[in-house]
């Protein structure tokens, strides 16, 4: 079968998988043929997306905060606030087959696979970057340099480099081949203390490169305006990778007061984008680099995480929903049904419907 | 001059007694005379009793501090930790809470009714008396009222507060502005508190005669409220004038900064001890942004930490200096946080159950009460609403609220909701 041509500004949403709780993290697998996805549950869950199977993996002992497959799809590899991460080979068993009981002091906020598939680096609340074995989970080295906690991780697409954004908006480059620092970007742009705060709010929260690997993108948001409701002007920078340099910030269409939890390019250049909103809906969205103003937005709710299928024509989209407990105090009538929100994992076909389909 | 007072000029008999004279009797005899017998005055006067009360401006997030329930389906990603109580456990935030469980207590089953802060600080801080058409005073103005300074040299009632200070008579209410409250900003002094070396201390004693008959001639013709505040000010910022120590830094232990912590709410709980010490009658602990509808969990990362610390600290060097037996320290807000976990990751405000941390002066230490549903959501059976904490507090204080009462314009009104009691599990 012949791969569609993309077409974004026709893109539909060709699956939905309801979920009964909120999910933070959901990734296709490198065939293409799972989804795992974790978060407030604590468990890792995994569709199969022929037959629509579901398999729940039992280990974590609370909320899952990142997962990553390694580059051949054998090995999936999840990881939870309490800085543990475990190996699964989750079409053979659902126990872990090895377990990092801390690799972070807290939360483990990113984890991502070598191109190789050699090595797993995860990064989180102790700022310590941290190379693992990804055979047996020993640890290889630690990357030091970041002065607070990171939030996200991107490998390079000819998988030289590494790059982490933090909290206070430092990004940094590191050599996969020596294990060292090579730079430091200035996104502090995404990170916002006031006086009057008593926190610091904001950081980078998303990275990605441009498939040519000339393009890095760092999402968040901007001008926060407290530390406590958290809005901000959700904002994409893009950097010139060579120079360094920032060559334009995104904005998106509608209104949105949260970060850009995840990026994603498409084969074709164009960034793939979603951000949060309090309790209204939000857009994904798509940009030319080249241009501040959207190519295209899609509303939905808010989304904490993106992933392209292998396909290139499949977006996976971790969407919050509302069940109707939400605001302030008890409704009186909802006692006996105040539940959790829920989420719908939304996939979105990037190319126009076929004809005939429903 | 003979002189006629103005129509709307007071003429209440506390408005007849000077300032100086209702806090340096201790609220005494004239000061209570409206309210208490001189006996019980005199009695309540001994026991010198002082509060901190640690507020949280915004509503702190139960989940991730003092009932963090893993297993609930409403849970934060936090882990629980044990305490110093066998079977208790509180969120991995407050490790240092954790370590004096057992010697403060908990109210886990806080059933309020007020969802928004605008109405629900003042309805917390008021105590939510029956409403009579008067706007009662806020905890700490109505403790300078019915206990007077417990240092005559001392204001009775300190706020400190981030931004800045000055007298605020609001919180008064029907009070009146006299017993508002001396506002610290930053912790930090009056900027009235040292006389220039150029005015001598005669001659400064000479302006201040000279202002107050002005004040005294002003009066007569104006309602009271405004030039009680005014004075009430300067008194206040004369009294601390003596007291210039409690706020030199230079004195403190570098051991102390530590212990409390550098972040505005350490410093400024540290500022608390030094004037709960120092005899300060109530005093009032902000801090604000805890309003965390947006980012909870991060940002309970890093709020939580910055009270665990310092309200632990405080209570460990009020028992040391043999303080904490008369007073009350009060960590709250005017509600708790959502069990949802809404789009943006925050929880939004919940009246419905939430916990309020107390510690000293015949609280009950390591009692940790109240039924909750599984999930925390709910209180099973009755929730404490906030006039029960007011009748906690004030017993506690001495003051008993069934025979206490505020007399107003002819008025006879309750310190506190007639229809509630003291919560006793938490009492010795």
């Amino acid at each position: 079968m012949n791969t569609p041509k993309l077409d974004i500004k026709n893109a539909w949403e060709s699956r939905i998988i309801k979920h009964d709780r909120q999910l933070f993290r959901a990734q296709f697998s490198p065939d293409g043929r799972f989804i795992a996805a974790g978060g407030q549950d604590k468990f890792v869950h995994i569709w199969e997306l022929e037959g629509e199977k579901k398999k729940v993996l039992d280990a974590h002992k609370t909320w899952v905060s990142s997962l990553t497959f390694d580059p051949k799809g054998n090995a999936l590899f999840t990881a939870d606030y309490s800085g543990v991460i475990h190996c699964w080979n989750h079409q053979k068993t659902a126990k872990p087959i090895w377990t990092i009981p801390v690799a972070d002091s807290n939360n483990v906020r990113a984890v991502i696979t070598t191109s190789d598939g050699k090595h797993l680096i995860s990064a989180g609340d102790d700022g310590v970057i941290k190379v693992w074995d990804t055979t047996n989970g020993k640890q290889v080295t630690t990357m030091k340099g970041h002065q607070e906690c990171v939030f996200s991780l991107t490998i390079s697409p000819n998988g030289k480099f590494l790059v982490s954004g933090d909290l206070l908006g430092s990004i940094r480059q590191w050599s996969l081949d020596t294990w060292k620092p090579m730079r430091e970007l200035n996104a502090s742009l995404l990170h916002t203390r006031e006086e009057n705060f008593i926190a610091d709010v904001g950081g980078v929260r998303s990275l990605a490169f441009s498939p040519d690997g000339k393009l890095l993108a760092a999402g968040g948001m901007k001008e926060a305006k407290s530390n406590a409701f958290c809005p901000g002007k959700p904002t994409v920078l893009i950097f010139d990778f060579e120079s360094g340099k920032i060559t334009n910030e995104l904005k998106i269409k509608g209104k949105s007061d949260g970060p850009f939890n995840a990026l994603r390019f498409l084969e074709d250049g164009t960034l793939a984008g979603h951000t949060e909103i309090l309790h209204a809906a939000s857009e994904l969205t798509f940009w030319k680099t080249s241009q501040a103003e959207p190519l295209h937005s899609i509303s939905n709710g808010s989304a904490y995480d993106l992933s392209l299928h292998p396909d290139g024509r499949q977006l996976l989209i971790t969407t919050y929903v509302s069940g109707g407990s939400s605001g302030n105090g008890a409704r009186k009538r909802f006692h006996e049904q105040y539940l959790p929100n829920t989420t719908n994992l939304r996939i979105f076909s990037l190319f126009s419907k076929p004809e005939g389909s429903e | 001059m003979k002189t006629t007072p103005h129509r709307y000029a007071c003429a209440s008999v506390e408005h007849g007694i000077s300032r100086r004279q209702v806090l340096g009797t201790l609220g005494g005899t004239a000061g209570f005379g409206s309210l208490l017998q001189p006996g019980i005055a005199e009695e309540i006067a001994k026991q010198q009793k002082q509060v901190c009360l640690i507020w949280l401006d915004g509503g702190i997030s139960q989940y991730e501090s003092w009932h963090p329930l893993p297993q609930s389906k409403f849970a934060g990603p936090f882990r629980s930790i044990k305490t110093s109580i066998p079977g208790i456990h509180f969120s991995e935030l407050v490790p240092h809470t954790a370590k004096i469980a057992n010697k403060i207590s908990v109210i886990r089953t806080m059933a309020t009714k007020d969802p928004n802060h605008s109405s629900g600080v003042p309805r917390i801080q008021r105590g939510d008396p029956v409403d009579r058409g008067v706007e009662y005073p806020y905890i700490g103005s109505a403790i300078a009222k019915l206990l007077g300074p417990a240092n005559p040299k001392l204001p009775p009632y300190i706020w400190i507060k981030p931004g800045n200070g000055g007298f605020i008579a609001r919180e008064a209410g029907f009070l009146g502005a006299r017993y508002g409250t001396l506002a610290l900003g930053d912790g930090k002094p009056p900027i009235h508190i040292h006389r220039p070396d150029a005015i001598s201390a005669e001659a400064d004693a000479a302006r201040n005669a000279l202002r107050k008959k002005a004040n005294e001639r002003f009066r007569t013709y104006r309602s009271a409220s405004e030039i009680d505040a005014y004075e009430t000010s300067y008194d206040m910022a004369q009294q601390l004038m003596e007291r210039k120590d409690v706020f030199d830094d230079s004195e403190l232990d570098q051991k102390d900064r530590e212990r409390y912590g550098t972040h505005p709410l350490g410093r400024h709980i540290l500022q608390a001890r030094r004037l709960l010490e120092a005899g300060v009658r109530f005093i009032k602990v902000n801090s604000y942004h805890w309003d965390t509808h947006g980012d909870n969990f991060n940002m309970s990362q890093r709020l939580i930490p910055q009270v665990d610390q310092p309200f632990a600290a405080l209570v460990n060097d009020l028992e040391a200096r043999g303080m904490l037996d008369h007073t009350l320290v009060i960590v709250m807000s005017e509600f708790g946080r959502t069990p949802v976990i809404n789009s943006r990751l925050g929880r939004d405000h919940w009246p419905d159950c939430w916990s309020v941390v107390m510690a000293g002066c015949g609280i009950k230490p390591g009692a940790i009460i109240g039924e909750t549903t599984a999930d925390g959501a709910f209180v099973n059976g009755e929730g404490y609403d906030i006039g029960h904490l007011f009748h906690t507090i004030y017993t506690l204080l001495g003051i008993n609220p069934r025979k206490t009462h505020y007399r107003y314009k002819g008025q006879k009104l309750d310190i506190a909701h007639g229809d509630c009691e003291p919560i006793k599990e938490v009492m010795l």
